[in-house]
């Protein structure tokens, strides 16, 4: 086995080609190391992107924030860009496995692990995310739906693609995102459901919302029928209560041992759903 | 086998690695510094908590590469001309060590912190350590050797 560190995303992508589908890039290697070890994967060869200088750092260009495809949890979670504009996106950032983890794992890798209730990729999930995703034939860019192929599965194909960079839309006046968790443990510990959202206001008037939810299927799920149904009307104790029993609509959670049956699941859903509708609320007024 | 140029508590050191192993495996099997623990071997007990360039991190899951041209430090770095280190000293005052194991990953967490951090929070120390699993201690001793550590850091020890 060799590991190669690569200079550039330019350079990641030549060395992924040369390796012919027996490379795969590893970013913080968080969730690869493990998988190496347990034998679930066999590359021929990693290609470590943390040192490509392309995909370092977070920055802002006066429409929208990037998140280096190497940049990690932490310093994501401490910008003091992603805190004046994603407050939320921090948060989430911050509640990922621990900080020994967050100080190495990465957004991207978090988003491509695609493991359906990843906090990072939660709070990610209702900001619109463009993600710029490079290999041999050029680079292209992806939306969040477009990022997951299945159950703990990435459209992205590590041995042949890598994620570059995360575009974020800055926010616009009227809009407000939270990110709520439900959690047994701060640290180390999935959660029992996290729930992220995003509304657009004219007055008191919701004009859009995005709102993701998770574990209840594939990724963040979005509660399409919660999000029609808030369209046009304001952001009321009756109307957010609405919309939690509405998300039930678009959710299929499992039962878990440690984190919570289906049943319970089922229950507390609409509750986290009107929490993080009221933090928006909160912001707007 | 590949190359690596690292520094370990200091000193340089050029080796003829397996990029296969871990940071943890390379440092116990072929360094000898015993110190850093192997727990879970998943990231999920803290037992193996190194400092990488500064930063705290599970070096079960890092790959030994990884510290190419990088300052790692480990427990054993800890100790100054046979003086220990005022965490270390603390969590001995304290009560805050049981068994034991899980305790290098324990210090360096915290000196992770304290060397960024000088006057932390019981909540920035609470975050520090929530990746630092201890299964016979509980959390309050150890949570209290930090703070008295950090005060007698900030005095000028250590």
């Amino acid at each position: 086995m060799q590991y190669v560190s690569a200079s550039s995303s330019g350079e990641a992508v030549e060395l992924l080609t040369r390796a012919g589908g027996k490379g795969v890039i590893m970013a913080g290697g968080t969730d690869l190391m493990v998988e190496f070890k347990e034998g679930k994967i066999c590359p021929e060869c990693f290609i470590d992107v943390t040192k490509a200088a392309d995909m370092a750092g977070i920055s802002a260009d006066g429409e929208r924030l990037v998140i280096g495809g190497a940049a990690t949890l932490t310093q994501i979670a401490r910008s003091p860009l992603v805190k004046r504009y994603f407050p939320s996106l921090a948060q989430g950032c911050g509640c990922v496995g621990s900080l020994q983890i967050r100080n190495s794992a990465t957004l991207a890798g978090n988003v491509v692990s695609a493991q359906p209730a990843g906090d990072g990729a939660m709070a990610l999930a209702p900001l619109d995310p463009v993600f710029t995703v490079c290999s041999a034939g050029g680079e292209a860019e992806l939306t969040m739906g477009e990022m997951y192929a299945g159950f703990a599965k990435s459209r992205v194909d590590h041995s042949r693609q890598l994620v570059k960079r995360i575009s974020i839309p800055l926010p616009q006046k009227g809009e407000a995102a939270a990110f709520y968790r439900l959690e047994l443990r701060k640290s180390l510990s999935l959660p029992m459901l996290n729930c992220a959202a995003m509304v657009h206001c004219e007055g008191k008037t919701v004009t859009w919302a995005r709102i993701a939810m998770a574990p209840v299927g594939v990724g963040p799920v979005r509660a399409a029928a919660a999000e029609a149904y808030l369209k046009g009307r304001e952001l009321t104790e009756a109307v957010m209560a609405r919309t939690g029993e509405l998300a039930l609509e678009n959710a299929n959670p499992r039962s878990n041992p440690l984190r919570g049956s289906r049943e319970y699941r089922l229950e507390a859903l609409p509750v986290i759903i009107r929490r993080t509708l009221e933090a928006c609320r909160a912001q707007l007024s | 086998m590949a190359q690596l140029h690292t520094t370990i508590n200091g000193e340089p050191i050029t080796a003829e690695v397996d990029p296969a192993l871990s940071l943890a495996e390379f440092l116990r099997e072929k360094m000898y510094l015993t110190g850093t623990k192997i727990g879970c071997g998943k990231g999920e007990c803290g037992a193996c908590t190194v400092i990488l360039d500064g930063k705290a991190v599970t070096s079960c899951i890092i790959p030994v590469l990884r510290a190419e041209g990088a300052c790692v430090e480990t427990i054993e770095g800890l100790e100054r001309g046979g003086r220990l280190h005022p965490l270390q000293e603390e969590f001995v005052n304290k009560g805050a060590v049981q068994c034991g194991f899980c305790t290098p990953g324990m210090i360096m967490s915290s000196k992770a912190l304290l060397d960024a951090n000088p006057a932390p929070s019981k909540a920035e120390i609470r975050e520090a350590l929530g990746g630092n699993v201890c299964r016979c201690t509980g959390y309050v001793n150890i949570e209290q050797a930090v703070e008295a550590a950090a005060d007698r850091m900030r005095r000028g020890e250590g």
